[in-house]
């Protein structure tokens, strides 16, 4: 899945270029690390006493924090003055490209520096794997995909850039040829997902994906699509097996026995934008004589961005292959998954490699985020489903899904793995087979995007079962509850949860709901006269987590009480700086008085390791590597998979663990005066922390100062530094710890005593997660569920969302006002992509770079119920841990709506997105 | 080429030479360095480069900046994110949206600060009557984009602002 | 022009997003060969029709209080209403955003009375039998006679930005010249309506 860590261990012994992706210091004024850590000392920190995000000071006073807001003269050190750069890209992907005619740009208008497929070959650059397709489009060749860079403009005054870009919309510089047609490749990915539940509950599956194994089939030759019946070549026997059974389910739906409805359905979903606010950007500068290359990036995967530098120029020749890459990290406008493992910053690189000594600027305008951003996939979804009439439970289930993933492959065969384990949803359904695959086209790439494919499956899987519940009298929210998976019970890959499926209560509270109760006089009556008026309901379940997830943190407190927080995971809006400080400070009494967020470089005394993949590698490789102490799965991880609060913050909250059990635990022992025999000695669990002070009962309450100063005093543990990974389960170690054994959910540690230096603390033990469980679909899901009431207006199709009301599970909240934020905003997004939002997929669409905020409607406030939206998050259970949220809220609000248009109008949309002009004809 | 000065968060700029194409965005952000006003679109349709004009008149609105060139601005005296807290005083507004959490990456917080600041100024000079506030705040917000919220906290933290004072602004 | 020029180099139609150059109009002499005055007058009108429906005029004679934008009349974004004087809201003032010139480094239409029309001047969803009942009815097109008409239609600048929209729109067919001379052939044989 990652391949770019994988060649990045290669890297560093085959290429020699040192990554740091370091704070820098400087000094006067603040450099570009100072900026981005916040709220900084001695500024108002509202997130201490609850009152707001660690940013929020930042963020509502235009300080410079996005990566778009950073100039050469902003860096201290770098040369004062900017160069500007832009990517010419094609509108054309079916004929021949027969290069650029850079004519039209004359006298101020011709660029410094003028870079093509051809100047990439001459100097040795080399694609990523992850990335792999031509950077640029070289001469001779058809356009792999809509919007591809041709050429690469660098001027040295904006003036001048200016200028150019303005002539550019007026020339066409780009020359064809003959009409090929578009680039028929290879699908990115095509697997067979099929259960067959044991006869009882308790009876061992006969056949799923967790005991048997991930199936991909076999192809056609020269055939980009894969054929799904059994192979008509013996070269796979696991795939025969699960094909033999996932036909026999499909054969047993086809039977049309009389007990049994059956719905045969397509369901279609568009191309959208995450359309995330600041557009890609970045600011790069390559020293030459230093042989330093220094970036300022805005990504959810900053290790991916550095370590793909890294092996774009590891190989090239002397004069463009740095020595040493410095990135820095910036808070993002936005990502919803489109800024995971973007090419953006392959691009901000070599525009500053072909302008050595002069920092470079390259960032999108909208129209070239339309052509060029991450998309989420268009899907075709064929399902048949069979549910038992007597008892209106679900039987079989079988589905074949269809993703286009555009130009370049990116994460579409991860989206067409997790889409298709989404596909049953929160039901519990013993026959289960699904075909998906993602496909190659001329579209913009897709990606990652908030709700990863499951979006897609969930949203077509709830509304069908709007629909079998409607066509068996069977109330929906009940047939939801005969059905739906129980703590316990196994996924369609085979496995159980790890957590607790709250299934149940986010249905009662569904049903209890006015919204609902009141649905069927509401639809009689309406409300104003010439409007329909229905409800909607959906439940859906998401994991969070990729499977191979990982945090990298530092907590430190200095002698006054006062902490600092290191984390590599980034911030886009998450939240994630105010939840790293709200889950140490459950250790260590206070909120953080600093918190530096997507600093992937900080943790060099943990020396860390890793080789292989974690997604793919077997245990052997698993249980060799492991011998070596300093190596782990995953060094760091993409901010992505909602797994801020779950594995973003949890080396932070384990390192903060460690500062209290060896710093701050000792120091107040003494301060009470306890002799080591004293039996309250091990009683640590029953201390708390009140107000800033820790308490016990019967002793001085002790502030956390107070204890602070004695724990630096005592040349006890003053700052942790820990790493962490998890493939749905976390890697557990054990440390020698000042003659006693340390135990966590963690697999490196260092610690710093008093104001020394960080020392590196072997582990004696370590078990990882084994790697069988790379077969588990996900171990990890948060719970959702939505009513929506709707009314649309019969002559004019207008829709006006009345009320609504969404209910969720997450565990423990770290930042609760946070928590219902993303849940009003997955609303907004999930209004968006049911009723307003679609891209076309080729030359009509925002490959042709013409697509902006006047064609692209996303939802505004007068598209929602700002008055009417109702949120309720469950209570968390005893020991609940936090849990990701972040993608689950958005996803029941589309199918809701959906089955709400079909209350109204009688009729169900089986595409998306249902606009006004097809509710208008709906309705007369 | 127009020689340009105006005044922005109180301080004169100027006389300096732009070229007529340049935008004001551009002026801000690629001349003046002030980057708290963002580039969201260029088309004038997210607002997320919205800042304030205050007219010789004594009144204000909000104007994009991504489409309307620098030389357009000669003369104005404009308000920027970047001037409303005075000393390091947030104002209450500002406040606010920290309150209640109102923005999330804050990418079109600047845009919406703006526009909120203008608002509560024409209701301490305009009153409304307390039953028509939240159709007022809806209908002065409606043009600003934020995909990050769902705007809701955006809406409250203006009107709290408002509710908090209400023999300033409403009727 | 990018997408046209393109689109001549490699035969794609698909691409061309807009193009910079005006339909061509009928001249009214080009009418001569209809010998009924009646049906040569309302032919004129239908000539004079492939402008007056054209998105930069109906764009801002809308059927509501929102004016419309691009070649496909989408509702303007950001969503601005028409307001008491027909330039909008309180917080979304026509003139902030369109100024007295087109800018085309933002493809921003400009002119110094930009406005919608009234709301009883509203083209969009009527045949051009009903647009131009309308537009002779003095109650519904701004209390003019047919001669203030063709003046208007012949030489207002406001309606003359049709013809110079900048960069990124296509102009309306032929020139304002062109259209006015319709406008006035049409009266001079009787200003009659199509059906």
């Amino acid at each position: 899945m990652d391949a770019s860590r994988r060649e990045f261990a290669k890297l560093v012994t085959a290429s020699g270029i040192a990554l740091s992706l370091s704070r820098l210091a400087f000094a006067n004024e603040p450099g570009f690390a100072a900026r981005e850590t916040l709220p900084g000392r001695q500024r108002w920190n509202p997130a201490a006493a609850g009152e707001g995000r660690i940013d929020g000071v930042a963020k509502v006073t235009g300080a410079k924090l996005y990566a778009s807001d950073f100039r050469a003269a902003d860096m201290p050190g770098w040369p004062k003055h900017t160069a500007h750069a832009m990517l010419i890209r094609t509108a054309n992907a079916t004929h021949i490209y027969e290069g650029i005619d850079l004519a039209p740009l004359s006298g101020a208008l011709k660029p410094s520096v003028f870079v093509t497929a051809t100047d990439l070959a001459r100097i040795g650059a080399r694609v990523p794997s992850f990335y792999s397709g031509d950077l640029f489009c070289p001469v001779g060749k058809t356009p792999l995909y809509l919007g591809q860079p041709a050429a690469l403009l660098i001027y040295e005054s904006f003036d001048a850039f200016d200028q150019a870009r303005l002539a550019l919309r007026n020339e066409a510089l780009l020359k064809f040829g003959l009409e090929t047609g578009p680039v028929i490749k290879r699908d990115y990915g095509a697997f067979r997902f099929t259960r067959v539940a044991g006869a009882t509950p308790d009876a061992p599956d006969v056949c799923s994906p967790v005991k048997d194994g991930w199936v991909s089939p076999g192809f056609f030759q020269n055939g980009e699509r894969p054929i799904w019946a059994r192979l008509p070549e013996p070269t796979g026997a696991a795939y025969v097996k699960a094909a033999d059974y996932g036909e026999q389910i499909r054969a047993e739906l086809d039977a049309n026995a009389p007990s049994l409805l059956v719905l045969d359905r397509d369901f279609e979903t568009q191309s959208i934008d995450p359309m995330f606010l600041e557009p890609e950007c970045g600011l790069a500068w390559y020293d030459a004589d230093r042989k330093n290359l220094e970036l300022v990036l805005g990504v959810q995967s900053p290790y991916d961005s550095a370590t793909s530098i890294a092996t774009l120029l590891g190989n090239a020749r002397a004069s463009f292959k740095p020595a040493h890459i410095h990135a820095h990290f910036a808070y993002m406008g936005g990502g919803f998954g489109g800024r995971d493992h973007t090419p953006f910053p392959l691009y901000v690189a070599l525009a500053a490699m072909f302008l050595p000594g002069r920092p470079v600027r390259l960032a999108h305008d909208r129209y070239q985020q339309f052509q060029a951003g991450i998309k989420r996939h268009a899907f075709k979804i064929h399902t048949r489903i069979g549910v038992d009439r007597a008892t209106g439970k679900i039987s079989a289930f079988a589905a074949d899904h269809e993703l286009d993933g555009g130009g370049l492959a990116n994460f579409s065969a991860s989206v067409a793995a997790v889409s298709a384990n989404a596909a049953i949803g929160i039901y519990d359904v013993p026959k289960v087979d699904v075909t998906t695959v993602a496909l190659h086209s001329r579209g913009v790439t897709a990606g990652s995007m908030r709700g990863y494919g499951t979006l897609q499956t969930m949203t077509a899987l709830e509304v069908l079962i709007d629909e079998a519940a409607s066509t068996l009298a069977i109330d929906p929210i009940e047939f939801r509850r005969r059905n739906a998976l129980k703590t316990g019970g196994r996924t369609m890959a085979g496995n159980t949860y790890d957590v607790v499926v709250r299934t149940p209560e986010i249905l009662d509270r569904l049903e209890n709901h006015s919204i609902w109760r009141q649905r069927v006089e509401e639809r009689a009556h309406g409300r104003r006269a010439g409007s329909v008026v229905g409800t909607g309901v959906a439940c859906v379940t998401k994991d969070y987590g990729s499977g191979a997830d990982a945090s990298l943190s530092s907590v430190e407190i200095d002698p006054e009480g006062r902490i600092s927080i290191h984390c590599d995971h980034v911030e886009m809006g998450n939240g994630i700086g105010t939840a790293l400080a709200n889950r140490v400070a459950a250790h260590l009494g206070a909120v953080a008085d600093e918190v530096a967020v997507a600093e992937v470089d900080r943790y060099a005394v943990l020396g860390l390791v890793t080789s292989g993949d974690p997604h793919t590698m077997d245990q052997a490789t698993q249980d060799a590597a492991q011998r070596d102490p300093r190596w782990v799965p995953a060094i760091s991880a993409p901010t992505s998979s909602s797994i801020g609060a779950h594995v973003g913050t949890h080396s932070a909250s384990e390192a903060a663990r460690v500062i209290f059990r060896f710093g701050l635990w000792p120091a107040a022992l003494e301060l009470w005066g306890l002799a080591p025999t004293d039996p309250r000695v091990a009683t640590l669990d029953a201390a708390r922390w009140e107000q800033g002070r820790l308490v016990m009962s019967d002793l001085r309450p002790l502030p956390l100062s107070e204890i602070a100063a004695r724990a630096h005093a005592r040349k006890g543990v003053t700052a942790a530094m820990a790493h962490s990974f998890s493939r749905w389960s976390w890697s557990k170690a054990t440390f020698a710890m000042g003659g006693q054994s340390w135990t966590a959910d963690i697999d490196a540690l260092a610690v710093r005593k008093s104001s020394g230096k960080f020392v590196r603390l072997d582990r004696i033990d370590v078990k990882f997660p084994p790697t069988v469980f790379n077969r588990i679909g996900t171990s990890y899901t948060s719970l959702c569920g939505a009513l929506v009431r709707v009314e649309i207006a019969r002559a004019t199709g207008a829709l006006r969302i009345a009320k609504a009301y969404t209910v969720l599970e997450c565990g423990r909240a770290l930042t609760p006002e946070i928590v219902l934020g993303q849940a009003q905003g997955g609303f907004a997004m999930g209004v968006g992509y049911a009723l307003l939002e679609s891209l076309p997929l080729y030359e009509d669409g925002p490959g042709n770079g013409q697509w902006n905020l006047g064609q692209y409607l996303i939802a505004r406030g007068s598209d929602l119920p700002l008055q009417g939206l109702e949120i309720e998050v469950l209570p968390p259970l005893p020991n609940d841990p936090p849990k990701g949220m972040a993608e689950v809220v958005m996803i029941p609000i589309v199918p809701a709506l959906l089955n709400a248009i079909f209350d109204a109008t009688g009729r169900r949309f089986h595409a998306l997105p249902v606009t006004q002009q097809m509710l208008k004809g709906a309705l007369t | 080429m127009t020689t340009v000065s105006m005044k922005i968060n109180g301080r004169a700029y100027g006389p300096v030479t732009v070229r007529d194409e340049l935008t004001m965005n551009d002026f801000l952000r690629e001349r003046l360095g002030l980057t708290g006003t963002k580039f969201g679109c260029g088309a004038g349709q997210c607002l997320s480069c919205a800042v304030i004009v205050d007219d010789p008149d004594g009144t204000s609105h909000t104007s994009p900046t991504c489409i309307v060139p620098a030389a357009r601005f000669n003369g104005k005296s404009i308000r920027t994110v970047e001037g409303h807290a005075t000393n390091g005083e947030l104002t209450a507004l500002q406040r606010s949206f920290i309150d209640h959490f109102a923005f999330q990456c804050g990418y079109c917080t600047a845009g919406f600060l703006n526009e909120g600041q203008v608002l509560l100024e024409r209701l301490a000079k305009t009153p409304v009557a307390r039953a028509d506030l939240e159709k007022t705040i809806a209908d002065a917000l409606d043009g600003h984009l934020c995909r990050c919220t769902g705007y809701f906290r955006y809406h409250e933290a203006v009107r709290d602002v408002i509710l908090a004072d209400p023999g300033r602004y409403l009727t | 022009m990018k997408f046209a020029v393109l689109a001549g180099v490699v035969g794609l139609t698909t691409c061309a997003m807009w193009d910079s150059r005006s339909a061509p109009l009928a001249t009214p002499e080009s009418f001569a060969g209809i010998g009924d005055a009646a049906t040569r007058s309302a032919a004129l009108f239908t000539e004079l029709g492939k402008v007056l429906t054209n998105p930069r005029c109906v764009n801002c004679h809308p059927a509501g209080d929102r004016p419309h934008q691009g070649e496909l009349g989408r509702i303007h974004q950001p969503p601005v209403e028409r307001g008491p004087d027909g330039r909008g809201l309180t917080a979304m003032r026509c003139p902030i955003c369109h100024q007295d010139a087109n800018f085309d480094p933002g493809r921003v239409p400009g002119h110094h009375e930009w406005r919608l029309a009234p709301r009883e001047m509203a083209w969009e969803g009527k045949t051009l039998g009903e647009i131009c009942a309308q537009i002779k009815d003095r109650a519904r097109n701004g209390d003019r006679s047919l001669e203030a008409l063709a003046r208007h239609i012949g030489g207002d600048t406001l309606v003359g930005w049709a013809w110079s929209p900048g960069f990124g729109r296509q102009p309306a067919p032929g020139t304002q010249n062109e259209a006015g001379a319709l406008v006035e052939a049409w009266i001079n044989t009787g200003a009659v309506c199509p059906k």
